[in-house]
């Protein structure tokens, strides 16, 4: 793939977490669709004001924790039963109330790494390269105290001017073109 | 920038609304209801097989040990909420208030216990020296095993001592109740410059109280629940109740913050977020809870030790392994599939919902506990019209709780307005990290 060119979006500066939140909801109210938010802490408000929708990471973990849990009872159940039978205390081989503590932490440990790293690869995660830290004002602030909306030049409704316009409507503090 | 403010104003009012006096007269009725049910089963199994009142008596002690639950849980959650901080503190401190202040009424029932049923249920009871259980031995009534421990117990478990012992820690409670109930209501009336001293005050009473009331709450649990069969012993049994009373008392006031909530003042006060905090909090409980049983279950499983393990046998043979599946299906893997959804944590109608089944899996739980201590009943699971004593008298002991409680929870305005953290419950919830 050639290296994409020209402007990723305008990107818009606010102060406050409730700046963010309503110009979010407006511009979403406006017809606003290929947007962005980036604040230095998770805002859940604002991830609902650009219409977050579900993401599979519950699914990949349940899947994962679910996998975890089979894989070690099953694994304890062969050892016990057929690979390597003992007699402990003249128990039965098959003795399940000593296998869940294994197979509850092998539920937890697959569950928590499906989370992470299914979190990770539906991000995207880790990507070495994003354009708005071409703005010297994202590099900054965004893991600081600075709450920033990008409306992306990918939507249709996008227009240089127009856009840098209406985002000036919306109260940002700034409002900067970015390059890919 | 020009923009209206987002916070909310504080509720012009802060008293309860007026439907928590219909929570009061419905309760009332439930309770006059069961009771009546109550007193028919009594008489109906005492007809069947003898055993009716017998299980009155049993069933008190569930009642008992619920209320109980609520009432003195619901003073630990208080101190924990002023040792943690937090916003959900402020929101829950007024209902675990009136909670605690329900202690009398928990002092009538367990007055009624020890007057009139302890012969019945307790072994320490009805043998109370060495001389009349060394002829119960002789006459076939109890086991060697019963007779040496009664004995050997002795210091600890006779009548004497546990009259002692259960005043003194309803006076603790008591004092408890008193102080921090006195402490919260002076503090609305004090200016905002002592806010500091107040949140140091009432932590320093608190955590020393924490720590006094796991104490006593076990020797009490161990007097009226586990002595019950009195050749068993666990050390963790204070603490499974201990987790256990965080367990009910929390979904207890989650029911009642939400059901407030249909009003002001807790219709502004009760946010997403802190609703969603008290249902992590309680997905906690419900791992914490599942942690302590199912770890004294294994540890007593692998020692296979015939000290112990017939306590287990006793409530897992004939038939009981139904009931106690079924206490591991209500009581654990029900509420934590449930709260593992963000979602049903943050509906309200939905985390009622589990709430409420919660506080049902606890009273099946303690039947578990209670039922299979008697010749009767261990390892012989059956139905009889006793059994259903089970589910008549602690449902009439709770309601007249909660009529109580619902009493207790008009008295006071529904938030404390002497914290901090007052306005930062009406900020927007995105205003915070």
């Amino acid at each position: 793939m050639p290296p994409r060119e020209g402007t990723y979006g305008l990107l818009a500066e606010f102060d406050t977490p409730s700046d963010l939140v309503r110009a979010a909801q407006k511009a979403r109210h406006d017809g606003w669709r290929r947007m962005d938010c980036y604040t230095p802490y998770p805002v859940e408000e604002a991830a609902e004001a650009i219409g977050f929708h579900r993401n599979k990471v519950p699914l990949v973990t349940l899947i994962g924790g679910l996998i975890g849990l089979c894989a070690m009872f099953s694994l304890e159940t062969w050892i016990s039963t057929l690979a390597y039978p003992l007699n402990i205390g003249g128990r039965p081989t098959y003795s399940w109330p000593a296998f869940v503590v294994p197979a509850y932490e092998w539920t937890i440990l697959w569950a928590g790494l499906s989370a992470a790293f299914g979190m990770l690869a539906l991000n995207g995660l880790p990507s070495l390269y994003h354009p708005l830290f071409n703005a010297p004002n994202f590099r900054n602030g965004a893991s600081n105290d600075k709450f920033f909306l990008c409306l992306e030049a990918l939507d249709p409704k996008f227009d240089l001017v127009e856009t840098k316009a209406y985002l000036k409507t919306l109260d940002a503090v700034s409002v900067v073109e970015v390059e890919y | 920038m020009a923009h209206e403010s987002h916070t909310k104003t504080l509720p012009a009012s802060l008293n309860a609304p007026s439907f928590v006096d219909g929570w009061f007269s419905k309760s009332l009725v439930v309770g006059a209801i069961a009771t009546v049910a109550a007193l028919i089963l009594a008489f109906l199994g005492q007809s069947q097989d003898g055993l009716g009142w017998e299980h009155f008596y049993r069933a008190w002690v569930l009642g008992l040990a619920l209320t109980f639950g609520f009432a003195v849980g619901g003073l630990a959650l208080l101190m924990v909420q002023y040792c943690s901080g937090g916003k959900w503190g402020l929101l829950l401190r007024r209902p675990l208030e009136a909670m605690s202040r329900t202690l009398p009424l928990i002092f009538v029932y367990f007055l009624v216990m020890g007057f009139f049923f302890t012969k019945k249920l307790f072994l320490w009871a009805k043998y109370p020296d060495a001389a009349s259980t060394e002829s119960a031995l002789k006459g076939g009534l109890i086991t060697e095993l019963q007779a040496h421990c009664l004995n050997f117990k002795r210091p600890m478990l006779s009548p004497e001592m546990f009259w002692i012992v259960c005043l003194l820690c309803f006076a603790i409670w008591a004092l408890y109740t008193w102080r921090l109930n006195k402490l919260g209501a002076l503090r609305d009336t004090q200016p905002a410059d002592t806010t500091p001293m107040w949140i140091k005050k009432l932590e320093n009473i608190s955590g020393p109280g924490l720590v006094v009331y796991a104490l006593t709450m076990t020797a009490v649990i161990i007097y009226w629940v586990m002595s019950m069969d009195i050749t068993w012993f666990s050390s963790v049994y204070g603490l499974l109740f201990l987790v256990g009373q965080g367990y009910q008392v929390l979904a207890l006031s989650i029911i009642v913050a939400i059901a407030l909530s249909k009003e002001e003042p807790f219709k502004t006060l009760l946010r997403q977020t802190e609703q969603h905090d008290m249902g992590k909090f309680l997905f906690a409980f419900v791992m914490l809870n599942i942690y302590l049983a199912f770890g004294q279950f294994l540890i007593i499983w692998s020692g296979n030790l015939p000290e112990e393990i017939p306590w287990y046998l006793d409530r897992i043979r004939g038939h009981w392994g139904i009931i106690i599946t079924l206490d591991f299906i209500f009581h654990w893997l029900i509420p934590f599939s449930l709260l593992l959804s963000r979602d049903i944590k943050r509906n309200k109608k939905r985390i009622v919902r589990v709430c409420q089944w919660m506080i049902f899996a606890k009273a099946f739980d303690l039947f578990w506990l209670i039922e299979p201590n008697f010749k009767d009943a261990a390892r012989n699971l059956h139905f009889s019209w006793g059994i259903l004593e089970y589910a008549a008298l602690p449902v009439a002991m709770t309601a007249f709780w909660f009529a109580y409680f619902s009493k207790q929870l008009k008295t006071r305005a529904l938030v404390q307005t002497n914290d901090p953290h007052l306005a930062e419950i009406l900020e927007p919830e995105h205003a915070h990290a």
